[in-house]
C-alpha cells in the first residue's frame, strides 16, 4: 500500500540558475508555485508549473499574469506567451549519460583566449553546462572532448570553451550537450594546460570538482610535449574555481613546454588527469580514499530557467531571489 | 517455488547491477589511451594489433600481473597456444572488429575451449577478451562524433567490490500479512552495500575505440 505513492515537497530561494532537486523515489508528476511572482503583479510573470509523464520534458502547464495585476491566465512553458517559450520541468537519472542531440550549425571557433565558438543558435544550451565538439574542420583536436562553456561568453549566438587554451582557428563543426558527469566522483578530466613552475598549475577542459590534499596521477602522451610529467602521481596544494585549475607539489620547471596538439595531430591520445589512491590523516587517523568511490547518482528533476530575465521570469526555476515551493509524487497508475 | 525463482533473478540482477556499477567507476576514472594505428580516419580509430601491443606493454611496464594463466599448445588442427593474459573487458558491439584484428584467436581455436570463459570472445596477444552487451560506451566521444568502446585492460587485483562492514547483500522476503495492512501483496528484493574502487590505477588501462 505504502509503496509507489511517495510524496515529496520542499522549498527554495532561485539563485537565478537552474534547481536540481533530488528525490528519494522516481516521481510522475510535479507541482511547482513561485510565492514571490504570486504576491507581485508583474506581467508575464509566472506563478505555478505543472508536469506529469507523458508530457515533454522541459515543458510544464503553467499559470502566469498576462497583465500588471494578479489575474491569472494559462499555457504550456512549449507554446509559451509574450512571444516567448518557457523552461519548465526536466526528468533526472544522473545514472544514464545521454548526449543531448547533435547541432551541426557551428560556422566558426576563434583563436582567442579562451575559443569562441560561433553557431545558429544556443537556445538549448545554459552557461556553464557541457559541451562535446565534434569534428570542427581545422580544429580536429578538439574533436571529442568535453568543454564547460559559456561562463565567459555567452550570447544567443556564440559560447566559450572557458578553459580551453589558444588554438588556431577552426570553422564548421558540431556540438553536442552532454548532461550528466560521470557516475564517480571524483573524475578524470582532460587536460587544457599545464605551466612550468615549482608547483606545476594544471587547467581542465570541464570544471573539475578536485579539492586540496587529493592525489592525482598524470597521462600526458608525447603529443604533448611535456612527457616528462607522464605517469606522475602529485598531491593538490591549491585550487581556483575561477581558472578552473589545480595546483599540485610537482616541479616542472625543467620540463618540456606543453603544448597541446594541432589539428594535425590527429589521431593522438589525450592528456588526462585522474584521481588515485587514498591517504589517512595525521590527527584523526581517518582514512580518506582519493579515487573515483563516491557515487554520485541521484534521480529526481531540474526547474529550469535562464540567464534571460524575460525568460526566467516565466520559467519553473525562477528569477534571483524568488521564494518557490515545490511538491511531487507517484501515481499508482499512469 | 516462485520464490525460489524470483530469488534466481533477483540474484542475477543484484550481480549485473554490481558489474555495471564498476564498469561505471572505470570509465569515470580510468585512464586511457586511445586506438591510433587504425586508418577509419578518426580519434580514436578502430582497434588494431599496434593498440594493443601498445596497452600491453603499459601493463607490463607497469608490473601489473597477467590474470591468465597460458594456455599449451596441442596437437589439433586450426589450434593455437594461448598466452598468459591480462582482461578485456569490453563491449558485444566490438565482436566483429575483434575477428579483423592481426594475431585474433577465437576461442574455438584455443587447444583447450574448455578453457575459455563464457563470456569470451577470443584473445590477441596477451589480452583475452570478455565482451558484454553492456559493455562500457562513450555515446558521440570520438572527433567525428562515433561512439567510443572503452576496453578496461586489467591486470591482476587492478580493482575490487569493497563491502560495506555487514551489510554486504541481503535478500528481502515479506510475507503479505506484514507487507500490508488487508494482507493483498508481497515485496521481494534485494539490497547491498559497495564500493568499487580501483587498488592500483597502473595496473588498469582503458583503451578507446572505434568500429572500423
Amino acid at each position: 500500500m505504502a509503496y509507489n505513492t511517495c510524496i515529496n515537497q520542499g522549498y527554495f530561494t532561485s539563485d537565478g540558475t537552474d534547481k536540481i532537486i533530488a528525490v528519494r523515489s522516481d516521481v510522475d508528476w510535479v507541482k511547482v508555485v513561485n510565492l514571490t511572482n504570486i504576491a507581485g503583479a508583474t506581467q508575464w510573470a509566472g506563478t505555478e508549473w505543472y508536469w506529469q509523464r507523458g508530457m515533454a520534458d522541459g515543458d510544464a502547464v503553467t499559470n502566469y499574469h498576462a497583465a500588471g495585476t494578479q489575474a491569472i491566465s494559462t499555457s504550456t512553458c512549449a507554446v509559451g506567451y509574450n512571444g516567448v517559450t518557457y523552461r519548465g520541468i526536466y526528468l533526472m537519472d544522473s545514472s544514464t549519460n545521454p548526449v543531448g542531440a547533435i547541432d551541426a550549425t557551428i560556422t566558426a571557433v576563434s583563436n582567442a583566449t579562451p575559443p569562441v565558438a560561433t553557431l545558429t543558435s544556443t537556445a538549448t544550451l545554459q552557461p556553464g553546462e557541457i559541451v562535446r565538439m565534434i569534428n570542427v574542420t581545422g580544429a580536429q583536436q578538439l574533436g571529442g572532448m568535453d568543454f564547460t562553456v559559456g561562463v565567459g561568453t555567452f550570447t544567443g549566438t556564440t559560447f566559450s570553451l572557458d578553459y580551453m587554451s589558444t588554438i588556431v582557428a577552426g570553422t564548421v563543426g558540431s556540438w553536442r550537450r552532454i548532461a550528466y558527469d560521470p557516475l564517480y566522483y571524483p573524475r578524470k578530466r582532460f587536460i587544457s594546460a599545464i605551466s612550468a613552475a615549482a608547483s606545476a598549475v594544471v587547467k581542465l577542459t570541464v570544471t573539475h570538482g578536485y579539492t586540496v590534499g587529493q592525489k592525482v596521477r598524470f597521462r600526458v602522451p608525447a603529443a604533448y610535449g611535456m612527457v616528462e610529467m607522464n605517469n606522475l602521481v602529485g598531491t593538490i596544494t591549491a585550487i581556483s574555481t575561477a581558472n578552473n585549475t589545480v595546483t599540485v607539489d610537482i616541479n616542472s620547471t625543467a620540463f618540456t613546454a606543453f603544448a597541446f596538439p594541432l589539428t594535425a595531430a590527429v589521431p593522438f591520445s589525450h592528456a588526462i588527469m585522474s584521481p588515485v589512491g587514498e591517504a589517512s590523516e595525521a590527527v584523526t587517523g581517518k582514512i580518506s580514499l582519493d579515487d573515483s568511490v563516491y557515487n554520485t547518482g541521484y534521480i529526481g528533476f531540474k526547474l529550469g530557467t535562464s540567464a534571460t530575465a524575460a525568460i526566467a521570469l516565466g520559467s519553473a526555476g525562477g528569477s534571483n531571489g524568488d521564494a518557490i515551493k515545490w511538491l511531487a509524487g507517484k501515481s499508482f497508475n499512469l | 517455488m516462485v520464490l525460489n525463482e524470483a530469488a534466481k533473478r533477483l540474484g542475477v540482477s543484484l550481480r549485473q547491477t554490481e558489474d555495471q556499477l564498476t564498469r561505471d567507476m572505470l570509465a569515470a576514472t580510468a585512464s586511457f589511451i586511445n586506438c591510433t594505428a587504425g586508418v577509419n580516419g578518426d580519434n580514436p580509430t578502430e582497434i588494431t594489433r599496434t593498440d594493443v601491443d601498445t596497452v600491453v606493454r603499459a601493463l607490463l611496464n607497469n608490473d601489473a600481473y597477467t590474470i591468465l594463466d597460458n594456455i599449451e599448445g596441442d596437437d589439433k588442427f586450426g589450434t593455437a597456444p594461448i598466452r598468459d593474459a591480462y582482461f578485456a573487458l569490453a563491449s558485444t558491439q566490438l565482436s566483429g572488429n575483434l575477428d579483423g584484428v592481426a594475431g585474433f584467436v577465437h576461442k574455438n581455436q584455443y587447444p583447450s575451449p574448455k578453457d575459455a570463459l563464457r563470456s569470451e570472445w577470443g584473445s590477441i596477444g596477451n589480452l583475452r577478451f570478455l565482451l558484454s552487451s553492456v559493455g562500457s560506451m562513450t555515446g558521440s566521444g570520438s572527433n567525428l562524433g562515433a561512439n567510443v568502446y572503452n576496453i578496461f585492460c586489467v591486470g591482476m587485483e587492478a580493482f575490487a567490490c569493497i563491502e560495506q562492514d555487514g551489510y554486504s547483500a541481503q535478500f528481502i522476503y515479506r510475507p503479505p500479512i506484514y507487507d500490508g495492512p488487508l494482507a493483498l501483496n508481497c515485496s521481494v528484493g534485494y539490497k547491498f552495500a559497495e564500493v568499487p574502487r580501483i587498488t592500483n590505477d597502473l595496473w588498469v588501462i582503458n583503451l578507446r575505440a572505434t568500429l572500423a
